[in-house]
């Protein structure tokens, strides 16, 4: 009796539980404050403005999970979303979407195996490596190509930016609130790495890699090998989420990303991932991301005023860090008993 | 392992050598100035050695510029040296690596003024005239005339006059900022809000920041007009902010509704006036700024040779809304041009940068 009312406890007061809380609190003071945000049109809105952030946390959750971290994808990012615009606006690259993203990957790609040797050949810490690559991407990237904003897609993309999957129309206002349907990417990616990361070796292998590199080993895991997956993984996957940021923002330039990797390890740290490395999963990561997007798209709902807002969203984020980082300490505590 | 770390030491050995011949490039650019030197004294008379130094090279916005003074060049005869650091960072070491040689005039649109500070105080000590562009908020000391393309407050005004004619001076507006802090931003928007107040029913929603991110400010637009609905005037300052306000517009369904209008450049959101989501932006033409730093320049040099000093009254440079100058009321070496353009549909192809 006693262990199942704890077992009840303990699942009522697990991270992922503690964040829902948190969301659902913040999201009745905003409905409270503003009936508008009642409306299947906030929903689109939110998934829509997460879908980036969603996307590159996975990139980073996986990283972290493999005990590392990589600083590199927003430069890396703007390297894939310029270079394909460049050649194309040139005449040497097709006008077709699977070239555009195809070349984003590869491009993640060369970077992913640079921070693959930097951090499992060299040995490098990987702050210090991805600092330098993400250095490499976006000091090289201006002196090769300089810089320019393209704003206008080809039409291929162009024609992927008007597929929607749903639209909305507000019945007060007749508002259209269309849905892309690159909302399936991250909804995919999360899909697939929970699988990856529980039920595979190589999933299980990056937390093995993650809690303790030297035990890892022993085991048999081939650490280098995982490490590099990581990193390519990343690297890979930022090089899409890139192109898709390209294609829904009509917005392609050298700096475009820039400064969003703070923010993407602070939803990773909120949704449960430790910096140590070997912790975390694709739902607590997602929880993360939820509450970052609905604090950073909400403020001016909730009526907060915009020289509060940076200030509101640290709070929040340290309340987040605050919550999970207790949640650790209580595990262990349990664990010991 | 060891073959690896033997390429990996290659590589960063031609990497620093790439970075060495990187550093090499304003002593190079100097030789361009060196040349400029040899064509002293023929063509008309007084041809000085004048340097234009831009914030970075590396962005459109700059590279306009150097179209700009090339073309002043081609039409002048001149060949005054327009070079400067890429990024911007080490704008202050070119501009002293500059100063080893005997300018007439350098004209600098300051990356850092901090920095740039002492090593401009050493060119005028050296009797070099120091000309700015966008540094009014620069202490005076250390330039002898800066000069802008418009008061602040005026190119504010029109945005508000501009919001009041396509809404009938009803409804409610926002505005965005790139910064909270940022002087220019804010005085625009303060002389649109005083104008709203005084010719329209306008009221204001808000002012909010955008950090001169597009996603900032399409996510923003769409998060306050669906909480407020009646919002039918978007005022923009950063050149992104009326891109992201466009985007979120026309994906509301909204285009024609909602009036926008903001600083921007052609290059960003021309395809928003082209569809009609953005009737007109604001901007000035960094080629007629690089013309005019040039002009200004040789118009103070004109007055010392004279033995006097320059008279802003009289003063009429040939660059396209530099015909007349005024002096700023607390600083009079800050110097105002009427050089604001709008662009439409009609005058887009003009200003493709």
């Amino acid at each position: 009796m006693t262990t199942q009312n704890q077992k009840l406890k303990m699942a009522l007061t697990s991270t992922p539980m503690i964040l829902i809380y948190v969301i659902a609190v913040f999201c009745i003071v905003v409905s409270i404050r503003q009936p508008a945000f009642l409306s299947p049109a906030t929903a689109i809105n939110i998934g829509r403005a997460g879908i980036f952030t969603m996307c590159f946390a996975i990139c980073e959750m996986v990283v972290i999970i493999s005990g590392g971290i990589d600083v590199s994808f927003p430069a890396v990012g703007c390297v894939a979303m310029y270079v394909p615009l460049y050649l194309n606006y040139h005449g040497m690259l097709p006008d077709n979407v699977f070239a555009f993203f195809g070349l984003a990957m590869f491009i993640g790609l060369i970077f992913g195996i640079l921070n693959g040797i930097l951090v499992s050949y060299l040995k490098l810490p990987p702050l210090i490596a991805t600092l330098a690559t993400s250095s490499i991407a976006s000091g090289g990237l201006i002196l090769a190509l300089g810089t320019r904003e393209f704003t206008t897609l080809p039409p291929s993309l162009e024609a992927l930016y008007r597929v929607n999957l749903v639209t909305y129309t507000d019945a007060a206002t007749g508002f259209t609130y269309p849905l892309t349907i690159l909302f399936l990417v991250p909804v995919a990616l999360c899909v697939v790495m929970a699988l990856v990361m529980h039920f595979t070796m190589l999933g299980r292998g990056l937390y093995a890699i993650g809690g303790d590199a030297n035990a890892a080993r022993i085991a048999g895991f081939n650490v280098r090998l995982l490490q590099f997956f990581a990193y390519i993984f990343c690297g890979v996957a930022a090089g899409a989420t890139a192109m898709i940021y390209t294609t829904l923002m009509h917005s392609s330039t050298t700096t475009a990303l820039m400064g969003d990797e703070m923010i993407i390890i602070a939803a990773c740290v909120v949704g449960g991932c430790r910096l140590t490395g070997g912790h975390g999963n694709v739902g607590g990561t997602i929880l993360g991301v939820l509450l970052i997007t609905l604090v950073q798209t909400n403020l001016n709902m909730l009526g907060i005023p915009t020289s509060w807002q940076t200030f509101a969203v640290g709070l929040v984020l340290l309340l987040g860090a605050i919550l999970t980082s207790i949640q650790a300490k209580r595990q262990t505590k349990l664990g010991k008993i | 392992m060891k073959n690896f770390k033997r390429i990996f030491a290659l590589g960063a050995a031609v990497m620093m050598t790439a970075t060495l011949f990187a550093g090499c490039g304003p002593s190079n650019s100097n030789d361009g100035g060196n040349s400029g030197d040899d064509n002293q004294g023929d063509g008309d008379g007084a041809t000085y050695k004048i340097a234009v130094v831009p914030k970075m090279t590396n962005i459109g916005w700059f590279q306009r510029m150097e179209e700009g003074v090339k073309a002043y060049n081609a039409d002048n005869g001149t060949d005054y040296l327009y070079g400067g650091s890429t990024e911007g960072a080490d704008q202050a070491s070119y501009v002293e690596g500059l100063l080893a040689e005997d300018w007439d005039a350098i004209c600098v649109v300051p990356f850092d003024s901090q920095s740039l500070a002492p090593v401009l105080q050493k060119a005028k000590e050296a009797g070099v005239v120091v000309i700015t562009h966008e540094a009014a908020s620069m202490d005076p000391q250390y330039f002898d005339y800066d000069i802008e393309a418009f008061v602040n407050a005026d190119y504010g005004t029109n945005f508000a006059k501009q919001l009041v004619e396509l809404t009938n001076g009803e409804g409610t507006y926002i505005q965005f900022v790139g910064d909270l802090n940022s002087v220019s931003h804010n005085e625009w928007c303060d002389a649109a809000d005083a104008y709203f107040a005084e010719n329209s029913n306008m009221v204001k929603l808000g002012r909010y920041e955008t950090g001169d991110q597009t996603t900032s400010s399409y996510n923003q637009t769409k998060e306050l007009l669906t909480a407020h609905p009646e919002i039918n005037a978007i005022e923009g300052s950063a050149s992104t902010d009326v891109a992201g306000a466009a985007q979120a517009v026309s994906e509301l369904g909204l285009s024609g509704q909602v009036a926008i209008v903001g600083t921007s450049m052609t290059t960003i959101c021309g395809n928003y006036i082209e569809d009609g989501t953005i009737a007109s932006f604001s901007v000035w033409d960094p080629a007629e700024a690089g013309k005019a730093m040039i002009e200004l320049a040789i118009a103070v040099l004109d007055a010392r040779a004279a033995g006097g000093e320059l008279d802003v009254a009289s003063t009429s440079l040939a660059a396209v809304g530099y015909e007349s100058l005024t002096a700023g009321e607390g600083t009079p070496t800050v110097l105002y041009g009427n050089a604001r353009v709008d662009v439409t549909k009609d005058n887009m192809a003009n200003y493709n940068f």
